[in-house]
């Protein structure tokens, strides 16, 4: 068996899933796994899926768009070897806090905040905006889960954080994140 | 992954409902500092509090920058100073006092209980001269609070304390005449007072307990008046069973954040966790008022018909929800009717829709009583002691805490106005019905027995 990644891009409406999800059935594919997600009415999912030798990954591609044609579709099939990414092949310890970006969008905010993320050596493992405009603030927020491995300072990413938040007009808090578990999750 | 909702919601309630952790108070044990010798007990006390609470702001401070969520306060609460030191007399109490305010200075702390006595069955002569010196030690302090249990549902009303306590209570506010009575807000009296608040100015260290443990007040009247505008602006069918619900879900979120600092602060200084108490506890802040949840579920004010009835409702639901989020709930947890430390309650009481008497009534359904009621300077303290009287009456019979922190103010006449500062707050001075008369009941002095607890109606 190959593995291939596969990336489906498109606008939301019912019978994506069924249809991709049966051209990798019928092909013998089995899907081993998958993440969707919507972005407002965007629909974008990436499948782990194990096919048999005699199928490839062109192939498989042209049988998903031929199927997927009038739903006009972005899919493509990468071939895929199991190839753990440094940073989680020796992950350092870290631990998990929540950047919230609160106030109106602005170009380069996740390019400044990223980057400088980037140079204190933080990962960030998920990324959620709202942005629904007008002036309460709380209704434009971006926020970011990070890993801060403890090699990090944090008394000087919150500086950097601090600078770009004044150049930016914004209000940035790096707050740990088991304050919001604690306080969100009541039945646990 | 979180979910990003629930981020902003908790954001929400740090940002603009003025979600705050009231305090964080270490108690420390003294009894193993006695000595009749003044200057060894002195010296024992102030050790023994720096050292246990040394890291106690720093660490605090840490906690702060982590999780995002300020701590308001800093305390240290002691065993009550008329135990400890009960060999010595008036005078040297006042000293002791201030090695307690020197420490809490040290410290750089805000506040420091436990110059308090347990007298609800009889005053031994460390009470005695602890007592007689409450008024010049609060007076020359700045950051000792004082507490004297005068009842219990076990062991009656002593009335004998309870007179006494109308005297200092009058000498405390006419020594700080120049700040209104300033030194009676530092004092409460107690009736069933527990043995773990953090809270002040009730808090001390329980004889029963460790020889130090970290205990939290979480409040935020602010977040649970949100929490129902938005319920009721929201929901369709929208009842008091569902109002008792919101509160109850707002209550157990804000415990929650309470035990996760509490035991992280525990932890840092290698001490026991204590409790959470969650308590509505209002600053004279807008949307930090106890009195604005009133208005929140339709009531015209606070002290309004209704009032007593939802008071009742809301003190309950909290203790619920508090109860539910922590296995280790204790203190007052419930909600305070303070009337100088709360802006909207000040302002019934300025506006005349709320009055003392049903202040009164009222108190028999919050979690601690008469709270910061500045009153006529020409009240008795005989009539102060009546007043006491009646609120010890209402715990005892209730089995739960009452208190009275009641600030004759000098030279202020009902209506007028008195600044206290700081968390203290400001407000109107209440009008007493008789208050400048005698009163030969209280003057019988004596005991009231402990109440029946069959024949319950």
């Amino acid at each position: 068996m190959n593995k291939v990644l596969i990336s489906v891009l498109g606008n939301d409406q019912p019978g994506i899933l069924a249809t991709v999800a049966t051209v990798i059935n019928q092909r013998q594919g089995n899907i081993e796994n998958l993440s969707q997600t919507l972005l407002h009415t965007v629909f974008g999912a990436l499948l782990l899926v194990d096919i048999p030798k005699q199928e490839t990954p062109e192939s498989l591609q042209q049988a998903l768009q031929e199927a997927s044609a009038s739903m006009g579709l972005n899919i493509t099939v990468h071939p895929w070897h199991e190839q753990i990414a440094d940073w989680h092949q020796n992950k350092p310890e870290t631990q998990p806090y929540i950047i919230s970006a609160i106030g109106p969008d602005r170009q380069g905010l996740v390019a400044e905040v990223a980057s400088q993320l980037f140079k204190h050596g933080v990962n960030i493992s998920n990324l959620q905006a709202i942005f629904k405009g007008g002036k309460n603030p709380m209704e434009n927020v971006m926020v970011f889960e990070i890993d801060v491995p403890r090699a990090t300072n944090m008394d000087e990413l919150r500086e950097a954080l601090a600078e770009i938040a004044k150049r930016l007009d914004l209000e940035i808090s790096v707050q740990h994140r088991k304050i919001f578990e604690s306080v969100s999750t009541i039945l646990t | 992954m979180l979910n990003v909702k629930d981020i902003i919601s908790t954001l929400q309630m740090v940002r603009e409902e003025n979600l705050d952790l009231r305090t964080v108070t270490v108690g420390i044990n003294l009894t193993d500092c006695v000595s009749d010798d003044i200057n060894t007990f002195k010296r024992k006390i102030y050790d023994k509090i720096t050292r246990t609470a040394g890291q106690l702001v720093t660490t605090c401070n840490r906690i702060e920058r982590r999780y995002g969520i300020e701590v308001a306060n800093k305390r240290i609460s002691v065993s009550p100073i008329g135990v400890v030191a009960a060999p010595f007399n008036a005078e040297q109490m006042v000293e002791i006092a201030l090695t307690l305010d020197k420490a809490a200075n040290e410290l750089g702390i805000d506040f420091i209980g436990g110059f308090s006595a347990l007298v609800e069955k009889g005053m031994s002569n460390g009470d005695r001269a602890l007592i007689d010196a409450i008024p010049q030690a609060l007076t020359e302090s700045q950051r000792v609070c004082s507490s004297v249990n005068v009842a219990s549902t076990r062991a009656g009303l002593n009335m004998d304390a309870i007179i006494r306590m109308g005297q200092v209570i009058k000498q405390a506010a006419d020594l700080t005449a120049d700040a209104d009575g300033l030194a009676a807000a530092k004092l409460v009296v107690f009736a069933n007072i527990p043995q773990d608040v953090p809270f002040m100015a009730g808090a001390y260290l329980g004889i029963g307990e460790a020889d130090a443990v970290v205990s939290v007040g979480v409040s935020g009247p602010g977040v649970v008046k949100a929490a129902l505008e938005r319920a009721i602006a929201e929901e369709e069918h929208m009842d008091l069973s569902r109002a008792a619900d919101v509160i109850k879900q707002t209550a157990a979120r804000l415990t929650r954040a309470g035990e996760l600092v509490g035991r992280e602060v525990a932890n840092i200084l290698q001490l026991p966790f204590g409790i959470v108490d969650l308590s509505l506890a209002p600053t004279p802040n807008r949307n930090d008022s106890v009195g604005e949840i009133f208005e929140a579920i339709g009531l015209p004010a606070i002290g309004s018909p209704g009032s007593t009835a939802f008071l009742a409702m809301l003190n309950d639901a909290v203790k619920k929800g508090g109860a539910f989020a922590s296995s280790h709930v204790g203190g007052l947890s419930g909600a305070f009717i303070p009337v100088c430390e709360d802006l909207t309650i000040a302002e019934s009481a300025a506006n005349g829709t709320l009055s003392l008497q049903k202040l009164e009534a009222m108190t028999a359904v919050c979690s601690v009583g008469l709270d910061m009621v500045a009153l006529p300077g020409d009240t008795s303290a005989e009539m102060l002691s009546a007043i006491i009287a009646d609120e010890m009456a209402i715990g005892v019979i209730n089995k739960k805490t009452t208190a009275a922190r009641l600030i004759p103010a000098p030279g202020k006449k009902a209506g007028d106005h008195v600044v206290f500062g700081g968390l203290l707050g400001e407000g109107p001075v209440m009008a007493v019905n008789m208050g400048n008369q005698e009163n030969r009941f209280v003057r019988l002095g004596g005991r009231i027995p402990a109440p029946i607890q069959s024949l319950v109606n």
